[in-house]
């Protein structure tokens, strides 16, 4: 006798630590970071340079996906972080203190300071509107910074790199690796739900209990913080900063495109995300370099129409092969 | 002092006074049924009662403390919480989650570590009846079960006021009763409910005290019956007419009943 069971299957494994995304994809991001470790000792400069890029894109991609990703806040300026970051090297570098390991602590300090007093005002605006505020910020202090010539003004900073250049790839790293472990630890703690909270429904979450300008603004301070620590250790590496390369609109829209390739609102997305872009540009910059950036154009049209919510959705339930015909379907592709 | 005072509230939008000087008093442990036909003003008065909107005039205390001076992310601290008549699920949670990030932030909730939040979840699932669906993304939810969710996840704040804003709207007879045996058994552990409903079996039956707002007024006050047998309750719900056709009605029968008799 055939009894109908009505054991419906979870959707997808849940429970503690919900909202860190795939596990899987966790521990290979993980075991690549720790062989990133070796890339130096191959002594060879176009791979330490590769490396250190995927380190640096990647801070900078998890920082945008904890306000952009996990709280739900798009914002355009993430890179003024990672220009005060680089500014706080150069102006340390400039009164004689040229040294790595002090400039990172004290640009973290400098973001967080800077989140903080923006963040209240520009945090009350909502979607579209903080959007632009926060592009609006990044082009003003850019402009600021241009114009003020105890900063290099328009000339730019150069910085005097030490013997033991490898220094600023293990700076890198730490900061890349400080910042996965910080996502890590927000996404399976109550922070990381208030978070997730805000970004789905933020009048539910106050009536909830969550104080939505706090965690606003605790995200937005942590998400500058990684990417100031990223820009703090790019300014030694390259040796040579001026607003342009500090604020550029690469570094701004590298970091979103990779959290949207990789998987937002999870924790090994935004790597993962940071590496393949990389390799994607790598290769179209090395087989096509006229119109390696047409390519990279449609590459971001592709990710958006097909992975609006990035690689790592695909191992959902709702991803997967009919996940992408869904999407198709839905885009009337 | 009393338990929770709605005072004098009125409330205005521009040109709508969508509540004017509404006045009761709600006792410890019992159950105030808020009727009205649609557009009194009862979902504005729960908004007033839970801190989401401040009153243009009056007051709203609890605890002697007045909620419109009180943050809206802490009033569910002082004892009260809600649903809203409009589900707001966070649609990528589990259910389990959705309930959780109550029982993290709400009353109590300072003092539960992570996986305790969960393990209340999960209890208060089991009493909403979603254990079922624990483990599933809230986007997926029926609209009943998503009406469950929304208690559940005011339970999470381990309320002593529960304000409950249409959740039994979309049911079918036997989750009404469902929902009830809910209400009753929450009344019972000694919560408060306010009850916003329109199915006037199920609010008759689960109220002690009744409360009419037509037009942001207050019309009527008082035990169930007591107020359905108000001549202003029948008025603002069928219409003054019919109150008159119903009383010439009556004159008439009366009139033919005593001529009967004669």
């Amino acid at each position: 006798m055939a009894v109908a069971t009505a054991t419906a299957p979870p959707a997808r494994r849940v429970g503690l630590g919900g909202i860190t995304g795939s596990p899987l994809a966790l521990k290979v991001v993980v075991g690549l970071l720790v062989l990133a470790l070796a890339v130096p000792l191959l002594h060879n400069g176009y791979y330490e340079n590769l490396f250190r890029g995927i380190l640096m894109f990647s801070a900078m991609a998890l920082g945008w996906n904890l306000i952009g990703g996990y709280t739900g806040y798009v914002s355009f300026g993430n890179v003024v972080f990672f220009g005060l970051g680089a500014y706080t090297s150069a102006t340390l570098a400039s009164h004689g203190i040229e040294n790595v390991w002090v400039a990172v602590p004290l640009a973290i300090v400098v973001a967080a300071m800077f989140a903080v007093a923006l963040g209240v005002p520009i945090l009350r605006l909502k979607g579209h509107y903080f959007g632009i505020a926060t592009l609006g910020i990044a082009l003003a202090v850019q402009e600021i910074v241009a114009n003020v010539d105890a900063l290099g003004g328009g000339t730019g900073v150069t910085l005097h790199q030490a013997a033991w250049y490898s220094q600023y790839y293990y700076a890198m790293w730490l900061v890349c690796a400080g910042s996965l472990l910080v996502t890590w630890f927000i996404a399976r703690s109550k922070f990381g739900y208030a978070l997730v909270a805000i970004r789905e429904n933020e009048d539910a979450a106050a009536v909830l209990g969550v104080n939505a300008t706090y965690f606003k603004v605790a995200a937005w301070a942590i998400s500058g913080m990684m990417a100031a620590a990223a820009g703090a250790v790019f300014a030694f590496s390259t040796g040579f900063i001026d607003p342009p390369s500090a604020f550029s609109v690469d570094n701004n829209v590298f970091p979103i495109v990779m959290v949207l390739l990789g998987g937002i609102g999870t924790v090994a997305g935004p790597v993962v995300g940071a590496i393949l872009l990389t390799a994607i540009n790598e290769t179209l910059w090395s087989h096509f370099p006229q119109i390696h950036t047409l390519f990279f154009g449609a590459v971001i049209v592709i990710v958006v129409l097909f992975l609006p919510r990035g690689l790592l959705y695909l191992q959902n339930a709702r991803g997967g092969l009919r996940g992408m015909i869904d999407s198709l379907s839905a885009y009337r592709v | 002092m009393s338990f929770l005072e709605i005072r004098g509230v009125g409330m205005r939008f521009g040109g709508l006074q969508a509540l004017d000087d509404v006045s009761f008093r709600v006792e410890r442990g019992s159950v105030v049924g808020l009727i009205g036909p649609n557009g009194s003003g009862k979902t504005t008065l729960m908004n007033v009662i839970s801190g989401v909107y401040k009153p243009t005039a009056g007051s709203v205390t609890f605890a002697d403390k007045t909620i419109a001076n009180v943050p809206t992310h802490q009033v569910c601290r002082l004892g009260i919480a809600r649903t809203f008549q409009i589900v707001k699920p966070f649609a990528s949670l589990t259910v389990r989650e959705n309930v959780a990030v109550g029982a993290m932030y709400g009353r109590d909730g300072a003092k539960r570590t992570t996986a305790q939040a969960f393990d209340h979840a999960s209890e208060l699932l089991e009493i909403v009846s979603l254990a079922r669906v624990a483990d599933r993304p809230a986007s997926d939810l029926t609209i009943p079960d998503r009406k469950r969710l929304e208690v559940a996840k005011a339970l999470a704040l381990d309320p002593d006021v529960l304000l409950l804003d249409e959740v039994m709207a979309g049911l079918n007879a036997s989750e009404v009763d469902e929902a009830l045996a809910l209400l009753r058994s929450l009344s019972e552990r000694g919560v408060t409910l306010i009850v916003v409903e329109h199915l006037m079996k199920a609010i008759m039956a689960v109220s002690t005290t009744i409360v009419v707002l037509a037009e942001g007024k207050k019309i009527a006050e008082g035990a169930p019956l007591e107020v359905t047998q108000s001549r202003a309750v029948i008025e603002a719900y069928l219409g003054a007419r019919y109150v008159k056709r119903q009383e010439a009605a009556r004159a008439v029968a009366d009139a033919r009943a005593a001529e009967g008799a004669r």
